[in-house]
């Protein structure tokens, strides 16, 4: 896909290949109507967040016994919950607290994953064997149980949600980097600059590191969803972000109790949960299929 | 032939070794990292256990008991050694040994609702790939991917809650908790069980029925599809007889990948419907700071988890006739 | 057992709106073979699946008729169709390692056939199983049974594709580039012993192959197919040697088994399907062609025994 290039005169510098990149991404994806529609969906709850304070009718934790358990009507158009809380409002701030956690949580993890992958799949031999085999450890703990351990560990609240989900992320994320870049290695290009006697260095950044970018933002994008799922998962639990709060996983395990008399106080924050990982899952498939040359041109 | 067959049993028998070096150095990790966790949790085990009173000697006298005071390394042997021959510790709570409590309760129930989850996802997600591949841009495909879109993102515990209100409060079908063992009392226990294993097959069945979808598809261009057909086989045995034995092995393949999600999705089921299983037991125990229960746990779900892998790998041979001994 | 006649009338099959198959005509009269010459992507191989009932609608649109001894595959039912897949018409693949499947012995593709056509039972099915393999020239035919595809050569997978569709004794039996993808070196061996079967057998023979040299060693008729239309049809020998359309005499021309002194290949490509020259197709690419053969399509007419496609022939 990209052209390899080495010290040559008038080669494209890594700024110009990325900004070309990312312009074709970006040109391959309008054509992808799941990628739209899901960026679409995305977009509006990212402004939610962001303009909470704005939006929100109310304050997310005012409390007023008198309204409360009420249906959805034209002052409270989600309906209140046990403590007279505007649901509209929780809903809004718990796309903040939702969104910050998954896009923080991947974000970290990524940047220890591809450490670990990297080293992994450069180095190889032993370095890699003994790296992989930690990491096939780690793996053997699917993530929410991983996360609740760590959450034992470190205790509650979002900062360690975060950092209990980073941790948790390490291991898919080595394992994929390390993947990626074995599947790089063994293509002509690099040996053939290696042949060329280029300095390892220099392959390492100039033709290794570009080419797994957009696998490894692909695999970013569609942790993200499974982030905010297990962070969501976690609260519901109990063992995640603490009240009061404004969570979706919390509201639902609130919901849950009353559930026969108030539905929408678990309904309505299940849906936009549901809404948000829906438009996340098309944006990360729209991301793939765009990007997949199998794929390419096809339209949704 | 009985010569080759002999050369190529020595190389698989290397092949086996390795393998299980690998899977003792994993098991290595898992143990390890299990340990890490205890060591690292907060509270002091040895005030825990004297309670509230206690004098500095005594104190000491328990710390040097437990070998608190020996190097990590040895205190992880002897937990390892221990660990191996069923001494989990005792739960505080329950006053319960932790190995019955973990093994012998918790894991059959998670096992039987994973089982039964996993039968109703196949025989509702297989039949709509089939369709779907079969019948391209009919009513079956888009529903096919609704199913696996949706399936996917909806989280098991909002799928639960959903139906229960569903299907408990409104229509009053089913009970919304508890649990009574399918192997005891099948109706009842089937009873309790449908709503939870509707939650948890729901996240699978949009999987199954896309990997059947697709996988079906390639298989369709085949060759040896055409050639069934011009021996004059019925539509419905190329598909079932030729092509789905082709389709089984990826399928088999996406179900082992995903079954940490199923693990999690089961996690969050059973305390959805408050089903007496791992899940549940792991979180009240990280609830109430059971450290050492929610030890066992992790550990189970790790060993599981490898144990099925190993599974998996195992069937791939039986599967794919072109795996077998090269 | 008589062998099946071919009968192709006016058939025409379109694939999404556009002709594979143009207004096609064609005869073979009962117990000989023919040879389907032309391009990849003639037709050739289309015609093939016609002729065993495997292309139909709702895939594609069919006009026509197309005669099998005395049943029209373009317009008889599914359910009279199937009993005769591999009882009156067998076919024999071109790839064979693509067209066994890979999860199954030998002796349960042979089996299928034989329990479906002819009601054999397990003991049966292996007792026959055996015959076929004998007779397609397999060593060792009793340790072969519990092979799978993936563990015997190209040769083999061939040999035992034969067998399978003779199983059952067809009456016409459609070969579609039985050697194609097998070794130069086996090539010769498979083509000899699918005639000697044929011939064994007493059935109808449709041999499609792009190579003219071999064509004539096999075949009684040849009919030369190229953009989905038939340009020249006949007995093999005036077809072969006195070729009359310019395309036939250019692939004659073009080959390299023909005493030619040197490669004379035919100038320009077949035009894609979805945008054919109004009047004949070969006309682009002809050295002969007139105004008159660019605007109409020429009408087959009979040459002495053999019919051509041609204004000029």
């Amino acid at each position: 896909m990209n052209a390899p290039t080495t010290s040559l005169a008038g080669a494209p510098s890594p700024w110009q290949r990325l900004t070309r990149t990312l312009g074709r991404t970006w040109g391959l994806l309008r054509r992808q109507r799941k990628a739209m529609a899901g960026g679409l969906i995305v977009l509006l709850f990212i402004v939610a967040a962001v303009f909470a304070p704005l939006l929100a009718p109310y304050s997310p934790t005012e409390q007023n016994f008198t309204d409360a358990m009420q249906g959805p009507s034209a002052a409270h158009w989600m309906g209140t919950d046990s403590f007279g809380q505007d649901i509209l409002s929780r809903v809004f701030y718990g796309a903040r607290s939702a969104l910050w956690i998954g896009f923080a949580s991947v974000a970290l993890g990524l940047v220890v994953g591809v450490a670990v992958g990297l080293l992994a799949g450069l180095r190889g031999g032993r370095t890699e064997w003994l790296l992989m085999r930690v990491v096939d450890g780690l793996l053997a703990f699917p993530e929410l149980i991983m996360a609740m351990a760590f959450m034992a560990v470190l205790g509650l609240g979002m900062n360690n949600v975060i950092l209990a989900l980073a941790l948790s992320f390490v291991g898919p994320f080595a394992r994929t980097v390390r993947a990626d870049v074995l599947q790089v290695k063994a293509r002509p290009f690099i040996e053939a600059a290696r042949l060329m006697a280029v300095p390892e260095r220099e392959i390492v950044l100039r033709h290794v590191l570009p080419n797994i970018v957009s696998p490894i933002l692909i695999q970013a994008g569609m942790r993200v969803s499974i982030a905010i799922l297990l962070a969501s998962g976690l609260s519901f639990l109990g063992l995640g972000v603490v009240p009061p709060t404004p969570d979706w996983g919390l509201m639902i395990a609130e919901g849950r109790g009353f559930i026969s008399m108030a539905p929408w106080m678990a309904g309505m924050p299940g849906l936009a949960l549901a809404t948000l990982l829906i438009g996340l899952n098309l944006l990360a498939e729209g991301l793939r299929d765009a990007l997949d040359p199998k794929t390419r041109g096809d339209q949704a | 032939m009985a010569f080759t067959s002999q050369r190529l049993g020595a190389a698989s028998w290397w092949r086996s070794l390795g393998a299980l070096a690998q899977t003792a150095l994993v098991l290595l990790v898992v143990s390890g990292v299990s340990f890490l966790f205890l060591k690292l949790s907060p509270g002091d085990p040895v005030a825990i256990m004297l309670g509230s009173d206690f004098s500095r000697d005594s104190y000491d006298q328990l710390y040097r008991q437990l070998g608190l005071d020996q190097p990590w390394i040895q205190q992880y042997a002897h937990w390892l050694w221990r660990f191996v021959q069923g001494d989990w510790g005792m739960s505080y709570v329950s006053k319960q040994d932790i190995f019955e409590q973990a093994v012998l309760e918790a894991l059959p129930v998670t096992l039987t609702l994973a089982a039964l989850s996993l039968l109703v996802a196949l025989v509702v997600g297989i039949p709509l790939g089939v369709v779907a591949a079969v019948k391209r841009n009919s009513w079956a495909d888009l529903l096919a991917s609704a199913v696996a879109i949706g399936g996917n993102a909806f989280p098991s515990f909002y799928l639960g809650v959903v139906l229960i209100w569903l299907f408990s409060v409104a229509l009053g079908w089913f009970p919304s908790m508890g649990y009574v063992s399918p192997w005891d009392e099948p109706l009842t226990g089937l009873w309790h069980l449908a709503l939870p294993a509707l939650t948890l097959g729901a996240w699978y069945v949009g999987l199954i029925a896309t990997v059947t979808r697709s996988s079906l598809l390639e298989v369709l261009e085949q060759p040896y599809m055409a050639a069934a057909r011009a021996r004059g086989e019925p539509g419905w045995r190329v598909i079932w007889v030729h092509g789905m034995r082709n389709v089984l092995m990826p399928l088999v393949t996406v179900i082992g990948l995903q079954l940490g999600g199923m693990l999690r999705g089961a996690v969050m089921t059973e305390v959805v419907f408050t089903l007496p299983g791992l899940g549940m037991m792991i979180t009240s125990a990280v609830q109430t700071r059971e450290y050492l229960v929610v030890q066992a746990g992790i550990m189970i779900t790790a060993l599981l988890f490898i144990a099925v892998n190993l599974i998996v790998d195992r069937t791939y041979a039986l599967l794919d006739p072109r795996l077998r001994q090269r | 057992m008589s062998p099946a006649s071919l009968q192709v009338e006016h058939l025409t099959l379109r694939r999404k709106g556009v002709a594979v198959l143009d207004n096609v005509s064609l005869e073979l009269p009962a117990g000989q073979t023919l040879a389907l010459i032309g391009e990849s992507g003639a037709g050739k191989s289309t015609l093939a699946y016609a002729a065993m009932g495997l292309v139909r609608p709702p895939e594609v649109a069919l006009e026509g008729r197309l005669m099998v001894g005395d049943v029209d595959v373009v317009s008889a039912p599914e359910r009279v169709l199937r009993p005769l897949r591999g009882v009156r018409m067998g076919m024999i693949f071109q790839d064979a390692s693509a067209a066994l499947n890979p999860c199954y012995t030998v002796l349960d593709h042979l089996s299928e056939p034989l329990k479906r056509h002819r009601g054999l039972n397990k003991a049966q099915c292996r007792s026959r199983a055996i015959e076929l393999l004998t007779s397609v020239g397999i060593a060792d035919p009793e340790g072969r049974l519990a092979a799978f595809p993936h563990e015997l050569s190209g040769g083999m997978q061939q040999r035992v594709m034969i067998a399978m569709a003779l199983a059952c004794e067809p009456q016409l039996l459609i070969a579609d580039e039985p050697t194609s993808a097998l070794d130069v070196t086996i090539q010769a061996q498979i083509m000899a012993l699918l005639l000697e079967r044929v011939r064994a057998l007493g059935a109808s023979a449709i041999f499609v192959l792009h190579d003219l040299a071999l064509a004539t060693q096999v075949a009684d008729r040849v009919a030369v197919m190229y953009a989905g239309q038939i340009v020249e049809e006949g007995p093999a020998g005036e077809v072969l040697n006195h070729p009359r359309h310019p395309y036939t005499q250019g692939l004659r021309a073009s080959a390299i088994e023909f005493d030619a002194e040197r490669l004379q290949p035919i100038a320009g490509v077949v035009p894609p399907l979805s945008a054919m020259p109004g009047g004949c197709r070969f006309a682009p690419r002809c050295a002969l062609a007139t105004e008159r053969c660019r605007e109409q399509q020429p009408l087959i007419t009979a040459r002495g025994p053999v019919r051509v496609a041609c204004w000029n022939a």
